[in-house]
C-alpha cells in the first residue's frame, strides 16, 4: 500500500536488466547477417501480419509494434523481415536467468521480453557493491550470450525501470538512494509504467506532463483531475514503490489472452462475442488452478495503430464467467470511445487470490450462484475432456474459428 | 623498484586522506556509520570524519551535473572529491564516440570544478592496457582531450613503469597515481614518483594476492594493513613525495568490513607523528 512518502525500511538495491528490442537482439545472435539491415520481426505469409518487434533503426523510420507489416515495410523499405520464434526468446530468457541466479535468490522475470529485476539488497558482503555486480552481469551476458543489456540500479523496481526507459536502447543508470524524487521530477510521464492513457490525457489537458508537476499535487487534487482516486500514480511520480522483487516460484499467474479480428470491426455484438470468448477461456484456466482474480484489464488496438487500455478491481475476486464478463463489458463500454474499427482485443486477469469458497448470505442469490457454479463445472469438465471448441455459447460462435490465443504462462518455463 | 626519474622538489605539501567510495552498507555493520544509517545519509556522516573521497560510481555511469551538484551540497565547502573517469573512456572505448563522451564527462563534473571541490579526475586504466603503440596513442589523445581537468593517471600494467612515461606526464603536469598492490606479475609496482608539483596521489588497494584476480571486489579488496606496513610507506615514500608536491591525496580502497576507514585513520595519525601537514575535517 502506497502511503505517499518513502517507507522507513531497510535500503534496497534493485537492479533492472533489460535487453532492448529483445526479439530482434535474439534473432541477430542466431543470424548475424541480420545485423546489417533494419530488422522487423513479424509473421510472414499472412495477409494481415502485425509487427511483433523491430530494431532501433526500423523504429527510427516509424515502424511500431502491432503495425501491419505492409505498412511497416512502406515506412522502412530496406528492412529484413524474420518470423517470431517464441521458443528462442524463452531459451534466451532462461540463459539470462542462469547468469543472474548466483547473485540473488530474488529474481523477477516480468514479461519474458528481456526484463529481469534482481534484488541485491544485503548481498554486498558476498559479492561487492551492487553497481559492480550489475556491471559484471552485463559483461558476462555480453560475452556469453552476445546480448547487451541495459542495467540500472535504484532503491525500488519502479525507479529502476524508469531509468532503463530513459537510457534505452543501451546504457546504464544509477539512481542513488534518496535521489529518487529529484531524478524523476523532470521526466515525462510516458516513461512511467502503468499509467493509463486516460490519466495521461487528463493530466495533459492541464499541462501536467512531467512527474515533478504531478508529484506536488495532493491526493484529493489528483482525484479531481483523474476522475477517481489514483494513489498508485501519486506514489509512482514520487518514486515510491514498496513492491518486492518476486522470485520466480512466487510469480503470480497472469492470464493474457488476445483476439485478433479477421476483419477490423466496431460492431458491438462482434466485440462482445469475442470478449465473452476470451472471458470463457480465462475463467476455465482460473477455475482449473483453483484461483480467482482481483483485477481484470482490457486492451483495444484500433485499426490506426492507437491503443487504449483500462483495468478494474474485482471485489470480491472472481473466477466465474458471468462476473468476469460483466466487469469486462463495463471496461469495454468505457474504453470504446472512438469510431475507429478495432483490430485486436486483449484481456488480462491478474492479482490472483484463492477461489472464494464462502457461500452467499441470502438464499436466493445462493441458489442462483450454486446453479451457475454447477453449470460452469459441467462446461469445464466437458471442455477438458473433449476440447475447448466442442461447446460454446451462441454469442461466441462466430469467433471460434478465428480466435488466436496467445497466453503468457510465466511459470511454465523451466529455468533450472 | 628503483627508478632514475629526476624529480623536482617544493615546499612540503598538505595531505588529504580518505577512502575510495563512502557508500557501503556493510560499513554500518562494521560500525563506521551509526546503526540504521540509510545510504542517502552516508556522505554527510563521512564528511565529518574525512576531508576527501573518491567517487567510484562515475566509473560505471557518466556523471550527471544535477546529481553531482546535489551530492556536493551535502558536504562542507572544504570537502574535496576525486571522480573516476567513466569506463567508456578507459576500459570499453568506442573510437567513434569517446570524444563526445569526454565532453559529456566534463559537463557532468562541472559543478565540482566550479565550486573548487574537484581535487582530481582519476584516469584508471585496465590491467590489459599495456604499453602498446595503439594504447599510447589513445592515452595521449585522451589526456589531450581532458587537458584542462586535474588529471591523475593510474596504470595497472607494469609496462608503463618507465622513465619516459613519467617524463611525459611531468611535461603535461599530469599526476601519476602511485599504488600499493599485491606483488603479482604484470601489476604496476609501488613507486614514489611525483610527476606533478601541484598534486601527488597514492591509492592503497590492499595486498590480497589470492583474491586479486577473483573478479569479486569483496575478495580483491579484503585486506587490513598493519601499522608497520603503513609506517613503512610514510617513512620510505610519503615524506619525500610530500616535499615534492603542494598537495597529496591518499586513498584506501580496501573497503571490505570498513578496513579502509581504519587504515585511513591510522595513516592520519602516522603522518601527524612525522610532522606532516594533514588536512583534517
Amino acid at each position: 500500500m502506497c502511503t505517499y512518502s518513502s517507507p522507513n525500511t531497510l535500503p534496497r538495491a534493485i537492479v533492472h536488466l533489460n535487453v532492448a528490442d529483445f526479439a530482434v537482439a535474439v534473432e541477430r545472435v542466431v543470424d548475424s547477417r541480420l545485423r546489417r539491415r533494419p530488422l522487423i520481426v513479424a509473421p510472414q505469409g499472412a495477409g494481415r501480419a502485425a509487427v511483433y518487434d523491430m530494431s532501433e533503426e526500423a523504429y527510427g523510420q516509424g515502424v511500431r509494434k502491432g503495425m501491419l507489416l505492409n505498412q511497416a515495410l512502406r515506412r522502412c523499405r530496406d528492412a529484413a523481415v524474420t518470423p517470431p520464434h517464441p521458443e528462442r526468446y524463452e531459451q534466451a530468457m532462461a540463459d539470462l536467468f542462469r547468469r543472474v541466479r548466483p547473485y540473488s535468490p530474488r529474481i523477477e522475470i516480468t514479461d519474458h521480453q528481456g526484463h529481469l529485476f534482481v534484488d541485491l539488497s544485503g548481498t554486498s558482503r558476498l559479492f561487492g557493491p551492487p553497481q559492480d555486480v550489475a556491471a559484471r552481469l552485463r559483461k558476462s551476458i555480453r560475452n556469453d550470450l552476445s546480448l547487451d543489456p541495459i542495467w540500472t540500479l535504484a532503491a525500488n523496481k519502479l525507479v529502476a525501470k524508469v531509468a532503463s526507459r530513459l537510457v534505452k536502447p543501451v546504457g546504464e543508470y544509477i539512481v542513488r538512494p534518496g535521489e529518487e524524487a529529484a531524478f524523476l521530477a523532470p521526466l515525462p510521464l510516458h516513461l512511467f509504467p502503468g499509467i493509463e492513457n486516460t490519466a495521461h490525457q487528463r493530466l495533459a489537458e492541464f499541462n501536467l506532463i512531467r512527474a515533478g508537476q504531478v508529484a506536488t499535487l495532493s491526493p484529493a487534487q489528483l482525484e479531481i483531475l483523474c476522475g477517481r482516486p489514483s494513489p498508485d500514480l501519486l506514489c509512482a511520480v514520487r518514486g515510491i514503490d514498496p513492491s518486492p522483487v518476486r522470485p520466480l516460484e512466487q510469480e503470480p499467474p497472469v492470464i493474457r489472452l488476445d483476439h485478433n479480428f479477421a476483419e477490423d470491426s466496431n460492431n458491438p455484438a462482434l466485440l462482445a462475442g469475442a470478449l465473452y470468448r476470451l472471458v470463457e477461456q480465462a475463467g476455465t484456466r482460473l477455475r482449473k488452478q483453483g484461483l480467482a482474480v482481483r483485477r481484470i484489464g482490457l486492451i483495444l488496438d484500433y485499426s490506426d495503430g492507437k491503443r487504449t487500455e483500462r483495468k478494474a478491481a474485482l471485489r470480491p475476486p472472481a473466477a466465474d464467467d458471468r462476473r468476469l464478463f460483466q466487469a469486462a463489458q463495463v471496461l469495454l463500454d468505457r474504453i470504446l470511445t472512438r469510431r475507429v474499427r478495432v483490430r485486436r482485443l486483449g484481456l488480462i486477469c491478474d492479482r490472483p487470490a484463492p477461489a472464494q469458497t464462502q457461500l452467499e448470505l441470502f438464499d436466493q442469490p445462493r441458489a442462483e450462484s450454486r446453479k451457475q457454479a454447477r453449470l460452469l463445472t459441467a462446461l469445464d469438465r466437458i471442455r477438458e475432456r473433449y476440447g475447448e471448441g466442442v461447446l460454446w455459447l451462441g454469442r461466441t460462435e462466430r469467433h471460434i474459428e478465428v480466435t488466436k490465443v496467445v497466453e503468457h504462462a510465466c511459470s511454465a518455463v523451466n529455468y533450472n | 623498484m628503483e627508478n632514475s626519474f629526476k624529480q623536482t622538489t617544493s615546499a612540503t605539501g598538505c595531505l588529504f586522506v580518505g577512502t575510495s567510495g563512502y557508500s557501503y552498507t556493510e560499513w554500518v555493520e562494521a560500525g563506521f556509520y551509526p546503526a540504521g544509517t540509510a545510504s542517502r545519509d552516508m556522505l554527510p556522516l563521512y564528511a565529518k570524519r574525512f576531508p576527501v573521497t573518491e567517487l567510484n560510481y562515475t566509473w560505471y555511469q557518466m556523471p550527471k551535473a544535477a546529481a553531482v551538484e546535489r551530492q556536493r551540497r551535502q558536504v562542507p565547502a572544504g570537502f574535496r572529491f576525486t571522480a573516476k573517469l567513466t569506463r567508456t573512456l578507459t576500459h570499453e572505448v568506442d573510437p567513434r564516440k569517446w570524444t563526445a563522451q569526454a565532453a559529456e564527462y566534463r559537463e557532468g563534473v562541472a559543478p565540482l570544478r566550479q565550486s573548487g571541490q574537484l581535487a582530481a579526475v582519476l584516469v584508471q586504466l585496465p590491467p590489459s592496457f599495456s604499453r602498446t603503440p595503439a594504447h599510447r596513442a589513445h592515452l595521449a589523445a585522451l589526456l589531450e582531450e581532458l587537458a584542462d581537468l586535474p588529471l591523475a593517471v593510474e596504470f595497472r600494467h607494469r609496462s608503463w613503469a618507465d622513465d619516459r612515461v613519467f617524463a611525459e606526464l611531468e611535461r603535461r603536469r599530469i599526476t601519476l597515481v602511485n599504488v600499493d598492490v599485491p606483488a603479482l606479475p604484470h601489476l604496476f609496482p609501488a613507486l614514489d614518483v611525483v610527476t606533478n608539483p601541484d598534486l601527488c596521489y597514492i591509492r592503497f588497494h590492499g595486498r590480497n594476492a589470492q583474491g586479486w584476480r577473483s573478479g569479486n571486489l569483496q575478495l580483491q579488496f579484503d585486506y587490513n594493513y598493519s601499522e608497520e606496513q603503513l609506517a613503512e610507506w610514510v617513512r620510505d615514500k610519503i615524506i619525500a613525495m610530500a616535499r615534492r608536491s603542494k598537495q597529496g591525496l591518499l586513498f584506501f580502497n580496501n573497503h571490505v568490513r570498513a578496513q579502509a576507514t581504519e587504515n585511513a585513520q591510522q595513516m592520519v595519525r602516522l603522518l601527524q607523528q612525522q610532522g606532516l601537514m594533514v588536512n583534517k575535517v
